[in-house]
């Protein structure tokens, strides 16, 4: 039976000066257990049309449709109180970021609670008795805890599989997903797609998954609708999109996807140069305020744990590990932009890590870096030639209205027209101001950026953009370049070498074909095994590990197995196992 | 919580004693003293023999040291406009119809913001929004003495409804009332609408109503509760700091409030009324915004259990 049966739906938003068409006529149809995977960027009207199926868009879009039904029930003419009863009961949905999806000032209990006893007549024990059942479901291992906590208590990983069990809370029809893993750690997202598609195969539901990551698509569905501009572009099933695309946007999303693969190991030149960057020891302890009865007393965090890292002349390092690892950290320390508890930084070969303010500015001309939330680094208030002409004022380089015309030259340079030399960062879009970031970071002719998931936030043909003019970029201009990033295709298409951090030390590090070919750490491991497959017949089931099972997998080498000499020991240590790949492994004799 | 509740009633008594010190030596820094009129200036003699049974002729450290090991004791000295009484009897007989307009001005203002506010944000660019935002734009920039005139010229002078001034009967209360209630009114229907409007964008909400539940339940259960954290934090200074207005308020009206002392103490040079009305404004405005914080934390879990309870 047709579960979705949507027909040249039809949304517009009315905005100043006009309105917006977000939808222009799409046709999805749904059946009872299916799954669909609904792909495309931010815009493309994916979400849009979800939403206006459940009648949650705000009064200021208009809806139009042939047909717009959920369960049999015409969402159109629906009265509210019928729309109610649909939503959460029929098809529930789950969102992006769950740490804003919950109300911050409610238990998860009592929101689960409200949502089981909205629907169904049963007491408030009963329906709290459940809601722990639900949880244990979706492996939350001290529920009843888990109850009585507020949100702010609970991981992203955590509040997205109480999400989910709060979603499932009424047996729903269909389950909505849009973009439910984007806004977790990879190995994260890994653990939260499985589960997904668990309980979607245990409860018969149907699964609408709403995503721009075609490697989520991959993973979980078996019917695509890819979608751009408002407007279906193409439909089949997932074998069909992946194995013969018709469409060029299909097409291209593809060849994003897979961009990280082709790479080959290059045949190593060993050029013993000064680097231009080097880390020595590097750490960073945070003092944590835990609050006592009367004082408050502080315990010392490690965030970063005596990292030890070289950045090659004219070479890319990637820097990876999940959140809390240590590796924006690393990065911001690095810059001297946070400063180190010890350690040495080396720029050139001098150690700018004791260098005061006025010694340093002179290191910061050949140091620049790029963050990954593009607006909040920009000023609001600026134009975008005052934005990247503003290193150059703070250097006292050139006189001011050469500045200007640097900046300028700077926008055609980074793919923009100069004319948005007037613009204000509002009026951009994310990856036009990742853009007018980077011709910032670039201005001064800088020796060494560090990028700080630069991409991260942006949509994934924008992305392919973005890594495509810092390749050419980091070329034309003979960069060192330390890419910090938690997604593993990215640095597999853009890095020469890989650092993997975990807990504030490095575990392993190696060129990257080998990280990727032969990964020796098991931490390295489970990211690598995380990554979403790029084709729909590569999918497994996954294994998760723990902490625990990390630490108990460190790996064992005896002395002779070593590439460089090392002393045996029974606390692991980074050493050599082939030219150029560290690993953190016990030694023995 | 109570060592919470001890470190910041003792950050109120530091409060305290550094605004009357401030206070004390701003008042005797300031040229002349309380026996200094021009018009009929009194003697050398007379000047000193007064000040000398003041007090006034010994050091300042000593006057402050007395004043203030007096206040402690729960005496605030005599006023010198009318020796025959207290400080604390001549603010008691005044600080009754001030308490009785302003507070119930407040309240009722607060009241009706806060409601008009609501409905702007949940009928947005209605007519009562725009009346909403009209109101608020009025009462946040016409001053509260030409309020004042005004409600007098229409409901006293033109309609004649009501009494023009004085205390006493209650229909005397309402035009003073109403002028109190304008600035609180228009405050209110200001922070509520944006505080509303603020949470109603926030996803959450729209998760509760994919949840299926139902428009009135969202709105009385989440959305207020979620709103109100940032209101409470204006709530209780706004209160006290409607004593300010009380000083063109009950001039307006003829009251024979505490606003006329703010003004007469310090043109008197009356010290000790000087004095404890500052104080006692200090130590309102303190507890108000200790009501406030522990206000505010009570409704927000994530101050109320810290954030690194992860």
């Amino acid at each position: 039976m047709t579960l979705v049966n949507i027909k040249g739906l039809k949304v517009s938003f009315r905005q100043h000066g006009g309105q917006i068409d977000a939808v222009r006529g799409v046709d999805i149809q749904l059946a009872e257990g299916e799954s669909l995977g609904i792909v495309g960027e931010s815009g493309s009207g994916k979400s849009v049309s979800c939403l206006a199926l459940m009648r949650l868009l705000p009064n200021s879009a208009t809806i139009t449709a042939d047909r717009l039904e959920l369960d049999g029930v015409d969402v159109l003419k629906a009265k509210p109180r019928q729309m109610a009863a649909l939503r959460g009961k029929v098809a529930a949905l789950i969102f992006q970021d769950p740490a804003t999806t919950f109300d911050p000032v409610f238990t998860i209990g009592h929101q689960m609670v409200e949502t089981i006893r909205t629907h169904r007549d049963v007491s408030k024990e009963t329906a709290l008795g459940e809601a722990e059942q639900l949880l244990l479901k979706v492996e939350i291992k001290n529920a009843k805890d888990v109850l009585s906590y507020y949100p702010h208590q609970l991981s992203g990983g955590m509040l997205q599989r109480a999400m989910i069990a709060m979603a499932l809370s009424c047996r729903p029809k269909v389950l909505i997903a849009d973009e439910p893993t984007t806004a977790l750690d990879v190995t994260i997202q890994a653990q939260i797609l499985q589960l997904i598609k668990d309980l979607q195969a245990e409860m018969g539901m149907a699964l609408i998954m709403i995503t721009h990551d075609l490697g989520v698509v991959a993973e979980t569905v078996d019917r695509v609708v890819v979608m751009y501009g408002g407007r279906v572009m193409e439909e089949g099933t997932v074998d069909q999109i992946f194995d013969t695309p018709k469409h060029s946007y299909t097409q291209s999303l593809l060849a994003s996807l897979r961009a990280g693969e082709s790479r080959r190991a290059e045949p190593g030149t060993g050029e013993p140069i000064a680097p231009a960057l080097e880390l020595r020891n590097l750490s960073k302890v945070y003092a944590l305020r835990r609050r006592g009865r009367i004082f408050s007393t502080y315990v010392d965090f490690p965030a970063v744990r005596g990292v030890n890292l070289v950045l090659p002349r004219n070479k890319i390092v990637g820097l990876v590990g999940e959140s809390g690892s240590g590796k924006s950290t690393t990065g911001m320390m690095a810059m001297r932009l946070l400063e180190p508890t010890a350690g040495q930084i080396l720029v050139d070969g001098t150690d700018i890590s004791k260098l005061d303010t006025g010694a340093l500015k002179v290191f910061r001309r050949r140091m620049q870096v790029v963050f990954q939330d593009s607006y909040s680094a920009l000023d609001p208030m600026m134009t975008l030639a005052q934005i990247i002409a503003e290193p150059l004022n703070i250097h006292g380089v050139k006189t001011p209205r050469e500045q200007t015309e640097e900046a300028l030259s700077w926008l055609e340079r980074v793919g923009m027209d100069r004319s948005f030399g007037n613009r204000y960062p509002h009026e951009l879009s994310g990856g036009q101001r990742q853009r007018v970031a980077i011709a910032r970071a670039l201005i001064l002719g800088p020796s060494v950026l560090v990028a700080d998931e630069p991409t991260s936030a942006l949509d994934v043909t924008v992305k392919a953009q973005i890594i495509g003019l810092l390749k050419n970029l980091q070329k034309q201009m003979g960069l060192s370049m330390l890419f910090i990033s938690h997604d593993l295709s990215v640095v597999r298409s853009l890095t020469d070498s890989v650092v993997v951090m975990y807990k504030g030390r490095v575990v392993e590090q190696a060129p990257t074909a080998n990280i990727f070919a032969n990964p020796r750490h098991p931490y390295t491991r489970s990211l690598l095994d995380a990554i979403p497959v790029t084709n729909p017949r590569d999918r497994r089931e996954r294994s998760f590990i723990t902490a625990e099972d990390i630490t108990a997998g460190t790996p064992r080498l005896t002395r002779s197995s070593l590439a460089a000499e090392a002393a045996a020991g029974d606390i692991p240590q980074l050493v050599s196992v082939a030219p150029g790949h560290l690993v953190e492994a016990i030694v023995t004799n | 919580m109570i060592v919470y509740l001890i470190k910041r009633l003792l950050s109120v008594a530091v409060t305290f004693f550094i605004v009357s010190l401030v206070i004390f030596l701003m008042m005797h820094a300031v040229p002349g003293g309380p026996f200094t009129e021009k018009d009929m200036p009194l003697s050398e003699a007379v000047k000193a023999q007064l000040n000398a049974r003041l007090g006034l002729d010994q050091p300042l450290w000593v006057q402050y040291t007395n004043y203030m090991v007096g206040v402690l004791q729960g005496n605030w000295g005599v006023p010198y406009q009318s020796p025959g009484e207290t400080v604390i009897s001549l603010l008691q007989q005044a600080w009754i119809p001030s308490l009785i307009l302003g507070g119930s001005g407040v309240i009722i203002g607060a009241a009706l913001g806060i409601l008009i506010g609501m409905a702007a944000a949940l009928r947005r660019n209605s007519w009562i929004d725009y009346l909403a935002s009209t109101l608020s734009v009025l009462g946040l920039t016409i001053p509260v003495f030409v309020i004042s005139m005004l409600l007098i010229l229409i409901f006293a002078v033109w309609l004649n409804w009501l009494p023009a001034s004085g205390w006493g009967k209650p229909e005397r209360w309402i035009l003073p009332i109403a002028a109190y209630a304008a600035i609180p009114l228009a405050t209110y229907a200001r922070y509520t609408r944006s505080a509303m409007l603020d949470t109603l964008n926030r996803p959450f909400v729209t998760a509760l109503r994919a949840k299926g539940l139902s428009e009135r339940r969202i709105i009385f259960q989440h959305v207020l509760r979620n709103s109100a954290i940032p209101m409470v934090t204006v709530f209780l200074p706004m209160f006290m700091g409607t004593a300010t207005g009380s000083i063109f308020v009950e001039a307006m009206f003829r009251i024979p409030g505490l606003g006329s002392y703010f003004v007469s103490s310090i043109e008197n040079r009356d010290y000790p009324l000087e004095m404890a009305l500052v104080l006692m404004f200090t130590i309102g405005i303190c507890f108000a915004y200790l009501i406030s914080d522990i206000a505010y934390a009570w409704l927000n879990p994530r101050i109320r259990l810290g954030d690194d309870a992860k």
